[in-house]
């Protein structure tokens, strides 16, 4: 797998462990050890995102640095997929 | 720590009501590839589907 | 409010068009007990919920439930993208062709129009959480009846995650009726509507 593929499976895993452990502490907003391992993701992940989004294409408005184009347009489409 | 009822003993809780028991936080998949594939992070909340209709 | 981020919560890559399954993956996006469906019952819900956690939950499930009816769509799009006029003409799906060419548009496999009949908002907390809990069985149970059907992995794949998500929604939503069930009454847990009555019983006539 290409190493931009990759990066980006990285993050939507990484992801992916945030929203689990986000709608557990929904309904267990104490559980230390849950927090604990959302920040650790958490740090992770905001890490992958801004090192994809400088060296690829931005990931969200936030990510979007702009020189002289504008890069979130740039960007892939998600629904395409890598087959078209 | 909620205040709930003991979860071992849901035929006591009142009737004519809905009980689904509390996840306990076990710890989650250390193979995180495998977690996303299989949907969840959670080992006990993974309830995979086999089934067949073997009619045909 | 809402942001985007310009990927899917799990790859959809699939190789080969099949519109025969695409006819049924639909439901999904349009159907009774699709993530359409899924994501404006509880954004929808959430308004009414008098506690915060659970309209948290709500919000929280509600905003996962768009990213799944994108990946639907995106499955849709695929298997349907480059169709020739043979393969649609012979698996049925000319008559979805006529009205909408390969666009992507809300139905039930069986023809049915997403509409808002296909969700309630009771605004009695146990009575949507209730209605949540079933919707996520059935959705669980749609999926399960689509993986009979699948023999493409590059199908399975999502399909099996989106499954595996209805069975920890189920979860989450049970939990929310603990927590509802906890600020209620436990001798009588339809002694009013936490939403909507001001007092249990003040005994003025109303």
């Amino acid at each position: 797998m290409r190493e931009r593929d990759q990066l980006l499976r990285d993050i939507g895993m990484a992801d992916f462990v945030l929203t689990e452990l986000a709608l557990y502490l929904d309904t267990h907003p104490h559980d230390r050890r849950a927090l604990e391992y959302f920040n650790h993701y958490n740090r992770i992940k905001n890490q992958m995102e801004k090192e994809f989004s400088q060296k690829y294409f931005p990931l969200n408005l936030r990510l979007t640095d702009c020189g002289k184009e504008w890069r979130w347009g740039e960007a892939p489409l998600p629904w395409e997929g890598e087959c078209a | 720590m909620h205040e709930h009822f003991d979860d071992k003993n849901c035929d006591k809780f009142p009737i004519a009501m809905a009980y689904v028991p509390w996840q306990e936080f076990d710890g989650m998949y250390d193979d995180l590839e495998k977690a996303y594939c299989n949907g969840t992070i959670f080992p006990e909340l993974d309830k995979p589907f086999t089934g067949r209709r073997c009619v045909s | 409010m809402w942001s985007y981020e310009k990927r899917l919560q799990f790859p959809v890559n699939i190789k080969e068009p099949n519109a025969k399954l695409a006819q049924v993956i639909i439901s999904q996006f349009g159907g009774p007990d699709g993530e359409l469906s899924a994501s404006m019952r509880y954004l929808s819900q959430r308004y009414s919920m008098p506690y915060r956690e659970v309209a948290g939950l709500l919000t929280d499930i509600g905003t996962e439930e768009l990213a799944h009816m994108e990946m639907i769509s995106a499955i849709v799009h695929q298997l349907t993208r480059d169709l020739s006029m043979e393969e649609i003409e012979k698996s049925g799906f000319a008559t979805y062709y006529v009205d909408h060419t390969v666009g992507v548009w809300p139905t039930a496999a069986a023809g049915i129009p997403f509409n808002a009949c296909e969700f309630q908002v009771k605004g009695d907390p146990v009575t949507d959480l209730t209605e949540d809990l079933a919707a996520e069985q059935k959705a669980r149970a749609t999926y399960e009846n689509i993986l009979r059907l699948i023999r493409e992995p590059d199908v399975c794949e999502p399909i099996k995650f989106l499954r595996a998500r209805e069975i920890v929604h189920f979860q989450r939503f049970g939990e929310a009726l603990r927590i509802t069930q906890d600020k209620l009454d436990n001798r009588n847990f339809y002694a009013f509507n936490p939403a909507f009555d001001r007092c249990e019983d003040c005994g003025c006539d109303k």
